[in-house]
């Protein structure tokens, strides 16, 4: 029996490479695009996992690694305390405990068929009962509010708005009753005024279902509402983490402050012209800090050096040169001299 | 009919879009009527379907069959060599829009990467506009011209020799908004620019066009779902629900003191950067079917507020609070059974946001 809390999905040190192909020049040369580097998460049960990220900073890519869509270049996955090998395929087994629910719903559901046929096929893919399959599927809708689930089951995709098909979408992701969901921008595609219903359904679900939860966003205020730990994604790493609300309300990496403060806020007009905005985007740095080329307050040290994540105490750490003691920062530059 | 503040831009009266015809027809935009003056900025807000696209495609005399305009009045006041001159936008001639569009009116869509061509380079989308808008410019001052206005959005003269998948997504926003200036037009209408950027980026344009238009002096109009841009951005916003105007006011005062129970609904659906984390509810239900719309106010399904009246007939936008803002809502009719709720009243207008 799981307990809130117990960790369900580790990640370790997971990197992803793309190959590209260097278009300019005589000689075509390929060369490696890290579109994650070096991520470690870990998701416990009936906890929301957050993470921030912009469109580009390799959240989407983290979520299907977890899902082994996409194989990991390097790192290790652990589901429920046992090494997944991942030069394997990955067996329907493992499907069954990690679910993907995508962003958007009309393009993830089948349109010619009717919402039974979607909720039921996961489940009889899984070996469910022919007899259970239906009592299964109208459980599901039930728990995504969908009710009467009767109402809902004859019905085809076009006959639904899209926050009641983001729910059968959701429903679907639970059928097979998997102990971690991993939801990708699940309101971003949505109405504004149906979005909060959604993220309160998940929370909910998170909470009722013991459900280790992901929840890649780029609205960092939706994620302020709906986690228990946020992480902050930059260029494929994890620049800052820290559990509650801890991240927005006192953001300590150059980067997370940048993002806070560009949110629309009108009960801050005051701070529209602050200094941070001004930082223009002119690439990656891949030798030192990723930001340091964007960020203000970048340092010597900055350019030349990678900083590793920096624990600041009570699990928040920030991946910054700026959270470094002068001896930290003195041994860096003593050895790379 | 009026234009006759020789501050108005553009004054907009009873305006109907359908799409479809007859039997099939559904409303998209029913009855809107708003004025904007030179130099000023309107907002307006609403979720898709609440027609507020439409509205803008049906004044600009884009829209593209089946959608139909089926009533209303729009002028145009026109500015530089035909100034003073007042133009009726629907009944224009194509001849005539084309001698307008561009020059006194320009849009900018939401997607650039959709709307630049992908086989030509940024230099030369500036180098037609130019060119075809003022047969004078020999091929140097267009040039000019063009690294003038790229350097207005804060681009590097070496852009123009690049083609759109070269640039970023904010890049290609920038390009698209110098590419609306072009000609100086003197009224500049964007249709959610900003809803596919990153918030940073989103902020960084922006705060450009906010300098943009305090040098040109232009008038805009800025569509978008998110009602906390608009309060930054606009001096006045316009709420839009299943084609109608809910609500309308002053940026600020909506923002601190709305009146109509979907404008509520609205803001509290975007959970706040500070303060507790409380458990909020937004709106219950989903935006109306317009084949089927319910009958009396199209949000009475949704609003806790609502009475028989709201049932069965329809509120129009009236005037309330001597002017300056309009609401339709029939709580606020002086006959309405139930009382304002504090939130949606003047005895509610010190939250949120602190003293007005």
């Amino acid at each position: 029996m799981t307990t809130r809390g117990d960790i369900v999905l580790d990640a370790r040190h997971l990197s992803r490479t793309f190959t590209a192909r260097r278009e300019k020049g005589f000689f075509k040369k390929k060369y490696g695009q890290r579109a994650v580097d070096d991520v470690s998460v870990t998701l416990r049960a009936g906890e929301v996992l957050a993470i921030v990220g912009e469109s580009g900073s390799g959240k989407s890519v983290l979520a299907r690694m977890l899902a082994r869509i996409v194989p990991p270049t390097s790192g290790e996955l652990w589901l429920n305390e046992s090494q997944i090998d991942l030069s394997a395929r990955r067996g329907i087994d493992y499907a069954r405990h990690v679910q993907l629910v995508l962003q958007d719903p009309f393009a993830a559901i089948n349109p010619v068929r009717g919402i039974r046929h979607t909720l039921e096929r996961p489940l009889l893919i899984h070996g469910a009962n022919k007899g259970d399959v239906v009592e299964r599927s109208r459980d599901v809708l039930a728990s995504v509010s969908l009710t009467p689930p009767d109402d809902y089951l004859e019905r085809y995709p076009h006959e639904l708005s899209g926050g009641q098909l983001q729910r059968v979408n959701i429903a679907r992701g639970l059928a097979v009753n998997p102990s971690v969901l991993l939801a990708d921008e699940p309101i971003s595609m949505l109405d504004v005024s149906v979005r909060l219903g959604v993220l309160n359904l998940l929370r909910e679900l998170c909470d009722t279902h013991l459900l280790a939860m992901m929840y890649i966003t780029h609205d960092i205020a939706s994620a302020r509402y709906i986690a228990d730990e946020t992480a902050v994604m930059y260029a494929g790493q994890v620049v800052e983490r820290a559990r509650g609300t801890a991240i927005m309300d006192a953001p300590v990496h150059p980067y997370t402050q940048l993002l806070i403060n560009s949110v629309p806020n009108p009960d801050h007009l005051a701070r529209r012209d602050s200094g941070a905005s001004e930082a223009k985007a002119s690439g990656f740095n891949l030798d030192g800090c990723r930001f340091s080329p964007r960020c203000p307050q970048a340092m010597d040290i900055c350019h030349g050096n990678q900083p590793p994540e920096f624990d600041l105490g009570g699990g928040h750490t920030s991946r910054c040169w700026l959270s470094a003691t002068d001896e930290q920062r003195t041994a860096v530059s003593i050895a790379t001299r | 009919m009026s234009l006759t503040d020789a501050n108005l831009v553009l004054h907009v009266s009873n305006f109907s879009v359908d799409y479809g015809y007859a039997d099939e027809a559904i409303r998209a935009v029913t009855d809107v009527s708003f004025s904007l003056g030179r130099s000023r900025v309107l907002g307006v807000a609403g979720e898709s379907g609440s027609g507020k696209s439409t509205l803008v495609y049906g004044l600009t005399r884009l829209l593209r069959a089946p959608g139909v305009i089926t009533a209303g009045d729009v002028r145009l006041r026109l500015s530089g060599a035909r100034e003073g001159e007042i133009i009726d936008l629907l009944a224009a001639t194509e001849d005539d829009l084309r001698a307008i569009r561009w020059s006194e009116i320009s849009i900018v869509m939401q997607s650039a990467l959709n709307a630049l061509n992908p086989l030509h380079k940024i230099g030369k989308e500036f180098d037609e506009v130019l060119r075809v808008h003022d047969g004078r410019l020999s091929k140097s001052q267009r040039r000019q011209r063009a690294e003038e206005l790229l350097a207005l959005v804060g681009l590097q003269p070496d852009r123009l020799q690049r083609y759109p998948h070269e640039l970023s997504g904010g890049q290609r926003q920038r390009v698209m908004i110098a590419l609306a200036l072009a000609l100086r037009p003197q009224l500049v209408i964007m249709d959610e620019p900003t809803t596919a950027l990153d918030v940073v980026t989103q902020r960084e344009i922006v705060s450009e066009l906010h300098e943009l238009r305090e040098r040109l002096g232009f008038a805009l109009i800025f569509i978008t779902h998110d009602l906390s841009l608009l309060v930054e951005l606009a001096d006045e916003i316009m709420v839009m629900y299943a084609g109608r105007i809910v609500e309308r006011a002053p940026a600020l005062d909506l923002y601190r003191a709305p009146r109509h129970p979907y404008t509520l609904g609205l803001m509290e659906s975007f959970p706040p950067l500070s303060g507790e984390r409380v458990a909020m509810t937004g709106i219950p239900g989903s935006p109306p079917n317009l084949k089927t719309p319910p009958a009396g106010c199209p949000f009475h399904p949704r609003c806790a507020y609502a009475h028989d009246r709201c049932r069965n007939e329809m509120p129009p936008l009236n005037d309330i609070e001597d002017g300056g803002r309009s609401v339709a809502c029939w709580l606020h009719d002086p006959a309405s059974p139930v009382e304002v709720p504090v939130s949606l009243s003047r005895r509610g207008d010190t939250t949120p946001g602190g003293v007005k």
